[in-house]
């Protein structure tokens, strides 16, 4: 059976909604979304009721958490004082328009949810800020899926969809021995593991500005990456109307983030 | 004996790397003087704000600065060799090609210089072709930023925005920008070259305080938005606290890195 997993709405609506519409067309009926529901984009309490409405189960995405936890959750992931400034900027905005009834239900969110041995998650299962980027050390990698028990591990956070297969590990251990023994040495072959990010509905940063997500078949464990076409003048237009800052339409515009990613791909949240 | 060369031409160019590249080639001593050309140009246009001679002192520091000076009785030998910088934005007819505006010729007697070669970009085969953009139909902002100091990846984002047009569509931005290590960059960009320029001075301020030369932004585009820009740079800069935090750990790694004795 196939289902859809998406992420990092960012309260782009439009997006949103072209998105489900492109997997109803497909008659797929099963959706996960991995958070980010809200942050930088115009449109929070839209989205956020619309996931309700649909019923799509949903982890916490960081962008939830910093909302209900306060900002500062996590300051350290800013790569540089202008994003960390436009990140407030938007977190408050955010947090002033979100009603209590969308925050409650933000806060009720889970870290992760787990089908069998699928696993899906923000960020990585340490942490809704850590990114596991494509180019991740393969060892740390593997590390992150095998610790949380799991053999596929969907994630977002990076904005840019990728399916990276992780096969091919080892590890060797060598024991020392007391007086003279000689060491025993003991090898173990890594199983296949794999890593799916979904990419980013609402806040793309893969090269164009088309939303993307995942379609995982269970039966064939075969992965696809979807680009859905949208409105995004549309979205543009919402974030001058409401106030947000003209420079996330103009990003949005040109398929950058709102803000900029965070490099560090060994980041982790240590608040 | 003393040579002194007339170069002209629009905002853009290239007048500044030629000038470059011909003081390095030049051997002895040598001065500079930007002169802003005709006042019915449009000087709004051209304004430069010293970027230009701050950047040649700089790559040039034997290079004399002439607009400090009343006339050439100052200049340091008499077989000094003399650039002389003009902002003119479109060049005279080929057949008139050693033409001197009145004013400028008036500045130029002033300090009692007499050139001995007048070259016009656009005109002249010796130099490089121009681009043909027609600045006076531009509109100009600038904004001095002495003092300030930018957070240099905040810097990379706001340079890379204002280029591609985030603020209206930027034909050409030229700027001198200090960041908190003590250097400072020559930042030049011209909507017909592929990238920008970001070229470090040679000289670098102590980490002790916030830097006391010039630091300019200047723009010209067409609807800039000049409350836009003027908001990502006031995200960009680095106030005191942040800046002593990141100059002291700067200053103990200096001191890491001295030999023991």
């Amino acid at each position: 059976m196939a289902h859809a997993v998406i992420s990092c709405l960012h309260a782009n609506l439009a997006a949103f909604e072209a998105v489900l519409e492109d997997i109803d067309q497909q008659g797929i009926d099963s959706i996960t979304c991995l958070g980010d529901l809200v942050g930088y984009g115009p449109q929070p309490n839209e989205v956020v009721e619309l996931i309700r409405q649909r019923g799509i189960p949903t982890c916490q995405g960081c962008w939830d958490e910093d909302i209900i936890d306060g900002l500062n959750s996590c300051e350290c992931s800013y790569p540089s004082q202008l994003a960390e400034r436009r990140g407030h900027q938007a977190h408050h905005w955010t947090a002033s328009r979100l009603t209590e009834e969308n925050k409650a239900f933000l806060a009720t969110l889970p870290l992760t949810l787990r089908k069998d041995k699928l696993l899906f998650v923000h960020g990585s299962p340490n942490s809704q800020h850590e990114y596991l980027l494509p180019d991740m050390n393969a060892f740390a990698a593997l590390e992150r899926v095998e610790t949380a028990g799991a053999e596929t591990l969907f994630c977002g956070h990076t904005h840019q969809p990728y399916v990276r297969e992780l096969s091919g590990g080892s590890i060797r251990v060598s024991v020392q021995q007391k007086g003279n023994q000689p060491n025993t040495e003991q090898e173990m072959a890594l199983p296949v593991r794999r890593i799916v990010n979904a990419g980013s509905v609402g806040e793309p940063r893969h090269g164009n500005t088309k939303a993307t997500y995942v379609i995982h078949n269970d039966s064939t464990g075969e992965v696809s990456i979807r680009e859905v076409d949208y409105d995004v003048a549309k979205t543009c237009k919402a974030i001058v109307d409401v106030g947000l800052p003209e420079v996330f339409a103009w990003r949005l515009s040109h398929g950058f983030e709102y803000a900029e990613r965070a490099d560090d791909a060994s980041h982790v949240c240590e608040r | 004996m003393q040579q002194t060369w007339l170069i002209a031409g629009p905002p853009g160019c290239g007048k500044t790397n030629w000038i470059l590249d011909t003081l390095l080639k030049h051997e002895g001593d040598c001065a500079y003087l930007r002169l802003d050309g005709p006042s019915h140009e449009g000087l709004d246009q051209g304004h430069n704000a010293g970027i230009d001679g701050a950047w040649l002192m700089d790559q040039v520091p034997r290079l004399q600065d002439l607009s400090l000076s009343a006339s050439i009785a100052a200049l340091p030998s008499r077989d000094c060799f003399v650039l002389v910088e003009v902002q003119q934005f479109r060049p005279p007819a080929k057949s008139n090609a050693d033409w001197i505006d009145p004013q400028v010729q008036e500045q130029l007697n002033r300090l009692q210089l007499k050139p001995d070669r007048i070259l016009h970009f656009g005109l002249d085969s010796d130099l490089p072709k121009h681009d043909t953009l027609n600045f006076t139909q531009l509109e100009a902002w600038h904004l001095t930023l002495h003092g300030c100091v930018w957070d240099p990846n905040s810097l990379s984002s706001f340079w890379f925005e204002l280029v591609n047009g985030a603020y209206g569509d930027v034909y050409r931005a030229k700027a001198l920008m200090n960041l908190p290590d003590g250097r400072s960059f020559f930042c030049n960009w011209m909507v017909s070259q592929e990238s920008s320029q970001f070229l470090p001075l040679e000289f670098v301020e102590p980490l002790t305080s916030r830097p006391n030369r010039i630091s300019h932004l200047v723009v010209q585009g067409k609807a800039l938005d000049h409350a836009g820009i003027q908001s990502t740079i006031n995200d960009c800069l680095l106030g005191d606290d942040v800046l002593e935090m990141q100059q002291a750990q700067l200053r103990q790694q200096q001191q890491d890195l001295q030999p023991t004795s």
